[in-house]
């Protein structure tokens, strides 16, 4: 079976072809979307999840690691960016920092408990976590707003040196967050083809072998975790700013599956991109699927079981695959600039 | 104290309710070491399948949906509890039989099948029997309140748990005193031993799952009465389920009962002091446990931990 | 005092008892040999040699050091490097890589999330290096599954040498390999007595005696027998072996 490092073996570059394509179509998206029949609110619904999405396949597909709880983070960053406004200030920086602060507290928290454990008992773990988190934001009303949430969170406004933008035309505030995670697409195509990434894979694929090589595996799993948890409290402090409230349902076990579901069809666990053909696939059938028939998520189940049975590399091992039938270059050489 | 014995007494009781529900997915996990995470769907379209056939309403005008409404309560929703379970059992084989792409990769295979399958089955649910909260009826006999220990039961909670304990036995009696239980156990530890045996493991596997699934049913239309029917019921189900086989340890049946009760136990008790945080106390319940037994109470080595 | 010496070791598994109070003493630049019948508790006595379980009872001493109940990691960082007899390579990573996270550089360097690894040529020289020695520098960048089960040995004994391990535990590094497979294998480790202690387990009694400068004779989770190859030569339970009523 293909592998992550099938695909994207080796790469020393900064930029890659690839990086280019995605930055292009992340900073043109505004002009086009409207035309092919979507709407810029969706862009940034997509370019949020992606920013989840990506920081979640670096535990999930790089480094092994089953988290079925992750909706948890994205929603500790959401409130803690909501909170921020409301009880401290209305600061956009300061809102983020305390959105990724407190995800990444909590996977730090819950990843020392996980840490230590393997396989099926790691991601049981991570369902009970979330659960309590997401109990949490449900019973303490008085903190979290209960099952309505945090409402009226302000979008601030972005000061730059000279001039200050307002964020609440979905345009701008989806070039804001276009360039976040395009600097954090940078950041982790590096952290990848690190010793830290590699050893994350190299745990992957062989735990024992890892720690006979001298690696303390325990606390790779938990820097994973929590940079991962990290990347989910961005997501959500800017899914906070999106929807202007914060509320317990994306951290619902449903909507952690659902990220897993994204990832595994994009084919996070064979390439980098993986989980951005997931996530634009998941929103994009969303939008037409739903617009034809209300049960469009019967649909989009039934592709995912068929996936899994039969091109569990997902979208991206699919166009890995077509990519090495029609290219006369040797797969190695093709592996180095993928 | 004893104010405390009638919540000791629900939490017995939402314990044997537990075990009902963990069943099928135990005997799933423990002899096929696949989670199955459509547990909680088959859970529900059972209780839907008694449903339908108790009313049914899609032919309840022809001259045949008269005679058979025409008929007592008591006896259709027998008939229920006997032929709903079966037409489970077969939606759980067809995913078996979808299931078979993904042995012999990792085990997160089969587990992300069967999440997808449960939200096909609940979709199709919401299609089939429309998304609004619907009620099981159920016969006199086992409606209505009681009086024990001081306290107000209903009877029908009476029912359930005495139900549980026989479906616990009845499991129990088929994998320790049925060749066929040996062959499954066999099955559950060594499949090579299985072929030995001169068994065909892809039947054996089919029937497993069949069951199992027929299990998970046969607990929906029992537990519907109290918790409600709706169709993302499931998810409620399984992840308790879930909690349990880790708690009690995978591959473990009397670890898994002992675990459903002391889940039921620890929410109920806890219901009594702190009422909205009664669900919560499972989970923190089983990262205790987990903290000290990596394996829970009495589990086995397994592949499940690769 | 030995270099590495393992003093009254007792492993028990339940209520059976698998070591039974084991003494071993390796010498620095040798090879040293452990050999027995199977299920005489020779990888058991491995596993606890090396970091895997800790023994119930005894002591284990690496240059004067105490290493008993160290975790495998501490153990691996102080140069005590090991084999896997079901062989444990990270099966999807190039064969280079597998060399490369084993380097003690690498090591070094293992919470850096900026730096391209194959930007680095150090390092990759010294893989090279290494893969050289053991005759699979032709095969570097391929995925380490596509390997014939000769090379995937060769990769083994690769990666316990990337470490630069102070002493070599190899765990019956001859298992499933051909007649023409085990020759070139003792080949290489004679081409390695120069430059590394290595501990030999082995059932392949020939192999031992034309490599090992001392072998210890496990039978029943105890030694039975110690001494040159020429001088177990004359041990009654090696010649019955010899003759395969044992082994």
């Amino acid at each position: 079976m293909m592998t992550l490092s099938n695909i994207s073996a080796r790469s020393n570059q900064w930029i890659t072809p690839n990086i280019a394509i995605m930055a292009v179509f992340l900073f043109t998206a505004p002009f086009w979307l409207t035309a092919v029949g979507l709407y810029d609110y969706i862009g940034l619904e997509i370019v949020i999840w992606l920013i989840y999405a990506m920081g979640f396949n670096l535990l999930f597909g790089y480094t092994g690691l089953h988290s079925f709880g992750h909706g948890a983070y994205l929603g500790v960053g959401a409130y803690a960016f909501g909170l921020f406004q409301h009880e401290v200030a209305v600061s956009l920086w300061g809102g983020l920092f305390a959105a990724v602060a407190a995800a990444g507290i909590a996977g730090l928290f819950v990843g020392l408990f996980l840490s230590h454990r393997r396989g099926l008992y790691y991601a049981l773990l991570t369902i009970a976590f979330g659960q309590i988190f997401w109990f949490s934001a449900i019973k303490l009303r008085g903190i979290t707003g209960g099952e309505d949430g945090l409402l009226n969170i302000p979008r601030p406004e972005l000061n730059l040196l000279v001039t200050s933008i307002d964020l609440n035309n979905n345009v701008a505030l989806y070039y804001f967050a276009a360039i976040i995670l395009f600097i954090l697409i940078l950041f982790l195509w590096r952290l990848v083809h690190s010793p830290f990434g590699r050893i994350l894979q190299a745990i992957r694929q062989n735990e024992m072998r890892a720690s006979f090589a001298g690696y303390e595996v325990w606390r790779f799993k938990l820097a994973a975790f929590t940079i991962s948890a990290m990347f989910a409290g961005m997501a959500g402090g800017l899914f906070s700013m999106a929807q202007q409230s914060a509320y317990p349902d994306v951290m619902a076990v449903h909507q952690s599956g659902l990220i897993v579901m994204m990832v595994l069809i994009g084919g996070g666990l064979v390439s980098f991109w993986g989980p951005v053909f997931g996530v634009i696939l998941y929103y994009v059938a969303r939008d037409i699927l739903g617009g034809i028939t209300e049960a469009w998520l019967l649909w989009y189940g039934l592709m995912f079981v068929l996936m899994v049975m039969f091109r569990p590399e997902g979208i991206a091992g699919v166009i890995h695959t077509l990519n090495q039938r029609f290219s006369k270059r040797p797969a190695t050489q093709k592996a180095q600039v993928t | 104290m004893t104010q405390l014995v009638p919540h000791i007494f629900n939490g017995l009781t939402l314990g044997l309710l537990f075990a009902l529900i963990a069943l099928g997915f135990m005997l799933i996990v423990g002899v096929m070491e696949v989670i199955n995470l459509a547990h909680g769907s088959l859970f529900a379209l059972g209780a839907y399948f008694a449903l339908t056939i108790i009313g049914v309403d899609p032919i309840a005008d022809t001259g045949l949906g008269q005679w058979w409404l025409s008929l007592p309560l008591v006896s259709r929703y027998v008939v229920a509890l006997f032929v709903a379970p079966v037409v489970t059992g077969l939606i759980g084989m067809l995913l078996e039989l979808c299931l078979r792409r993904t042995y012999g990769r990792a085990p997160l295979y089969g587990l992300l099948l069967t999440f997808g399958a449960g939200i096909v089955i609940e979709e199709t649910i919401r299609l089939t029997w429309g998304t609004g909260e619907q009620n099981l009826t159920i016969p006199d006999a086992i409606n209505g309140a009681t009086f024990f220990i001081g306290s107000i039961f209903s009877k029908y909670k009476f029912f359930a748990a005495g139900f549980s304990i026989l479906a616990i036995i009845g499991v129990w009696l088929f994998l320790e005193k049925t060749p066929y239980g040996a062959i499954i156990k066999a099955g559950a530890h060594d499949s090579e031993m299985v072929r030995a045996l001169g068994y065909d493991l892809s039947k054996l596997r089919l029937l497993v799952f069949g069951f199992g699934a027929s299990l998970a049913g046969l607990a929906g239309i029992v537990m519907v009465p109290i918790w409600g029917l709706r169709p993302h019921v499931g998810i409620d189900v399984v992840i308790p389920a879930f909690l349990i086989i880790a708690l009690g340890g995978v591959g473990s049946f009397g670890g898994a009962v002992i675990a459903a009760i002391l889940v039921g136990l620890t929410v109920g008790i806890t219901g009594a002091y702190a009422s909205a945080w009664s669900m919560m106390s499972m989970y923190i319940l089983l990262i205790i446990v987990l903290g000290f037994r990596s394996r829970g109470l009495f589990g086995r080595a397994s592949a499940l931990e690769n | 005092m030995a270099f590495f010496e393992a003093r009254n070791i007792h492993k028990r598994f339940g209520s059976s008892v698998v070591l039974e109070k084991i003494d071993l003493d390796f010498e620095q630049g040798q090879i040293s040999g452990i050999m027995g019948p199977n299920g005489a508790g020779k990888t058991t006595c491995f596993n606890v040699l090396t970091g895997r379980y800790a023994p119930n009872r005894g002591t284990m001493t690496f240059e004067g050091r105490d290493i008993t109940g160290l975790s495998p990691q501490r153990i691996a960082r102080m140069g005590i490097s090991r084999s896997f007899q079901i062989m444990n390579l990270f099966d999807d990573s190039a064969v280079i890589e597998n060399i490369m996270i084993a380097l003690p550089e690498f090591r070094d360097m293992r919470s850096n999330m900026i730096r391209p690894v194959f930007r680095d040529k150090m390092l990759e020289a010294e893989a090279m290096e290494i893969l050289s020695q053991v005759g699979l520098q032709d095969v570097a960048w391929e995925p380490s599954k596509s390997l014939s089960y000769g090379q995937r040995r060769a990769l083994e004994i690769g990666v316990a040498l990337a470490a630069k391990p102070r002493i070599v535990f190899l765990d019956e590094p001859t298992q499933g390999l051909g007649a023409e497979a085990t020759r070139q294998l003792s080949t290489l480790i004679k081409q390695l007595r120069e430059r590394y202690t290595i501990v030999l387990i082995e059932h392949d009694m020939r192999f031992l005696f034309e490599l090992a400068d001392k072998i210890s004779v496990i039978h029943w989770g105890q030694v039975i027998a110690e001494g040159t190859p020429s001088e177990l030569q004359s041990n009654s339970w090696v010649q019955r072996s010899a003759l395969g009523e044992i082994a």
